[in-house]
């Protein structure tokens, strides 16, 4: 009983962690249909800032959190001008500007902090009793916030103006730009978004688990299987690939070697790609 | 009259370029002679393996597919070759075909799916696939010694010096590049080419698509795997990390920074890339900044990658100042 609880709660911390950045990775792509290789660095980034802003200076733990979401939001915006916009619409420019900025982040991050593993402290220490079962607080202080920002999100999509041009954008960008709408700044709010979201991820991932250089590459792998298994454009795809992906993560290393447990996962993602290339419940990406 | 002035002109380009490629070859082959830095040595030959790899790539992306696997399918020809001659105790002369042989078998089992893929979703179930493959390598640890990484791998040549090393490579990769460039301006490579246009123009004309895609990835992946196992058999010592991910995006990187247009192109990028570097920089940890402004400068000034160097200076010399050019143009 208590190892399925602790499944469960893994299960779902996990695939918080996983949706929240990978819906900043499908937002990108939605919107201005670039494929951020990026996303992973971008996110180490941000747990690093906050951790020189709270532990090296000594700023209050949620301020420097949220300093660190603005700072990466607005570097999206200097990202979306200067580097992405000129690689919209074609893999291989994407790839060689995405390594690039990969290559400075990682390796500034490694030469100056160095390849130590750092943490940030938990956000809320203490445990939680409920009933028979204790909860660590900061867990379900993680699960709260990546719950009310995804709602914010699909909120913000939906309801306010900014947001459906956003949807327009992705579904026909000539059409939108003819009906007047400013395709280049939707698309650096869809950045600035989408780099906000890795921040919030990557802060929060250096709560939970560590901080390293190199933490990155494993989280752009995670984003790019739920946004391509969810199916481009699906906010409901990328929540339900999520759960899928951190179920698979989070149960099976506690049957076998975390290894074995990748293998699988992979081997899944492969066939159901081969099936369905378009994910469950996307459209097909040009 | 006019015909043969220009087969003449076409046999001067070709004595031209071939001589070209002699001289390449001759200052590569006096090179130890010259420079007498073991690790000069060292790089050149680590760039000799990488170029094949890098060409190999481009051999399956004139077909029209990306392959992020690529650096996979190195490990595959690795690991094979070193797991064979040294648990088994294979002559190191058999195991590095066995290893190509042993890439190109996974890379046509898994093609033959893997073709009712195009572009974009290719590239992101072959990315998986060698992120799989690196994962594969975990597991099977008691093999290939997982994360702790394979060591005291059989010499290829009973030599402890660097130089009989660098020969060896170097005709591997002349011969390698040679039989590549042939495969590439075949008829084979011509309807690769066709398919990568518009597969369905291709397959109206009786180009059976499939069939291609399998024989693009196969070819690819043999020549990728032999240079895999000749660097196991070089280095004596392998770690996984040297074929995942990022490693296939290298590979990538260095067809693009060289130009995947052209044929030469991912030879100058990968030469390029691995060489520059290491040569400029005395302190490893700056070694991928000076990558980073490469790839820099070529995604701002270069679209076209290093091979198109030439052809840009020579158009801006013609247009002369750069203000004039724009009123040219329009006129």
């Amino acid at each position: 009983m208590v190892l399925t609880t602790a499944a469960v709660v893994n299960t779902l911390l996990i695939s918080a962690m996983y949706i929240v950045a990978a819906l900043g990775f499908a937002f990108l792509m939605n919107v201005m249909g670039f494929i951020n290789f990026s996303h992973g660095a971008i996110y180490m980034l941000a747990g690093y800032i906050c951790y020189q802003l709270a532990v090296v200076y000594g700023l209050n733990l949620w301020l420097s959190f949220s300093l660190s979401v603005i700072i990466i939001s607005a570097s999206g915006l200097f990202l979306e001008r200067f580097c992405f916009r000129y690689a919209t619409g074609n893999l291989d420019r994407m790839i060689i500007i995405t390594i690039a900025i990969i290559l400075i982040l990682e390796n500034s991050i490694n030469v100056t902090v160095g390849a130590y593993v750092r943490s940030l402290p938990s956000f809320a220490p203490g445990i939680l009793k409920f009933l028979t079962f204790s909860f660590a607080t900061d867990k379900l202080l993680t699960l709260v916030i990546c719950g009310v920002l995804l709602a914010v999100i699909i909120g913000f999509t939906r309801r306010t103006k900014y947001g459906l041009q956003m949807q327009a954008v992705s579904q026909n960008l000539e059409a939108a730009a003819l009906q007047g709408i400013n395709v280049h700044r939707i698309s650096a709010i869809a950045c600035a978004m989408a780099c906000g979201m890795a921040a919030v991820a990557g802060c929060l991932m250096g709560a939970l688990f560590n901080l390293s250089a190199f933490m990155g590459d494993n989280m752009l792998v995670k984003a790019l299987e739920l946004v391509i298994l969810g199916g481009i454009g699906s906010v409901g795809g990328i929540l339900f690939a999520g759960l899928l992906i951190g179920a698979i993560d989070a149960v099976v290393p506690l049957f076998s070697s975390g290894a074995v447990g990748q293998v699988i996962g992979l081997a899944i993602i492969i066939i159901i790609l081969l099936f369905r290339p378009q994910g469950f419940f996307g459209r097909e990406f040009e | 009259m006019f015909i043969i002035d220009r087969q003449l002109a076409g046999a001067d380009k070709k004595l031209a370029r071939l001589s070209t490629y002699g001289g390449i070859i001759i200052v590569l082959a006096l090179l130890p002679l010259l420079v007498r830095s073991p690790y000069v040595v060292y790089v050149f030959t680590t760039t000799f393996i990488y170029i094949v790899a890098t060409v190999s790539l481009r051999t399956v992306t004139i077909s029209g597919q990306y392959p992020l696997a690529h650096g996979a399918f190195m490990g595959i020809g690795a690991y094979t070759s070193a797991v064979t001659a040294k648990l088994l105790g294979w002559p190191v002369g058999l195991t590095i075909p066995l290893g190509g042989v042993a890439a190109m078998l996974i890379g046509a089992l898994i093609a033959y799916p893997f073709a009712r893929l195009r572009a974009f979703y290719y590239a992101m179930v072959s990315l998986f696939f060698g992120i799989g493959v690196i994962q594969v390598i975990f597991v099977l640890t008691k093999w290939t010694s997982g994360s702790g990484g394979l060591v005291d791998i059989p010499h290829l040549l009973p030599s402890t010096s660097r130089v009989p090393y660098y020969y060896f490579f170097l005709g591997f990769m002349v011969i390698c590049l040679f039989a590549l460039w042939r495969f590439e301006y075949s008829r084979i490579g011509l309807s690769l080419k066709a398919i990568a246009q518009s597969h369905l123009v291709a397959s109206s004309v009786g180009i059976n698509e499939v069939r291609y895609r399998v024989l693009a990835l196969s070819v690819g992946c043999f020549f990728v795997g032999l240079a895999g196992a000749g660097y196991a058999h070089y280095n004596f010592t392998l770690s996984p990390t040297s074929f995942d991910f990022l490693a296939s995006m290298w590979l990538f990187i260095y067809a693009l920074i060289g130009g995947l247009g052209s044929f030469g192109g991912p030879i100058v990028g990968a030469a390029l890339l691995i060489i520059v570097p290491e040569l400029l920089s005395g302190l490893k940890q700056f070694i991928p900044f000076i990558s980073a402004a490469i790839l820099l400068i070529i995604f701002y000034v270069l679209h076209d990658g290093l091979i198109s160097l030439p052809r840009v200076i020579g158009t801006w010399y013609k247009k002369g100042k750069p203000g004039t050019a724009d009123i040219t143009e329009a006129s």
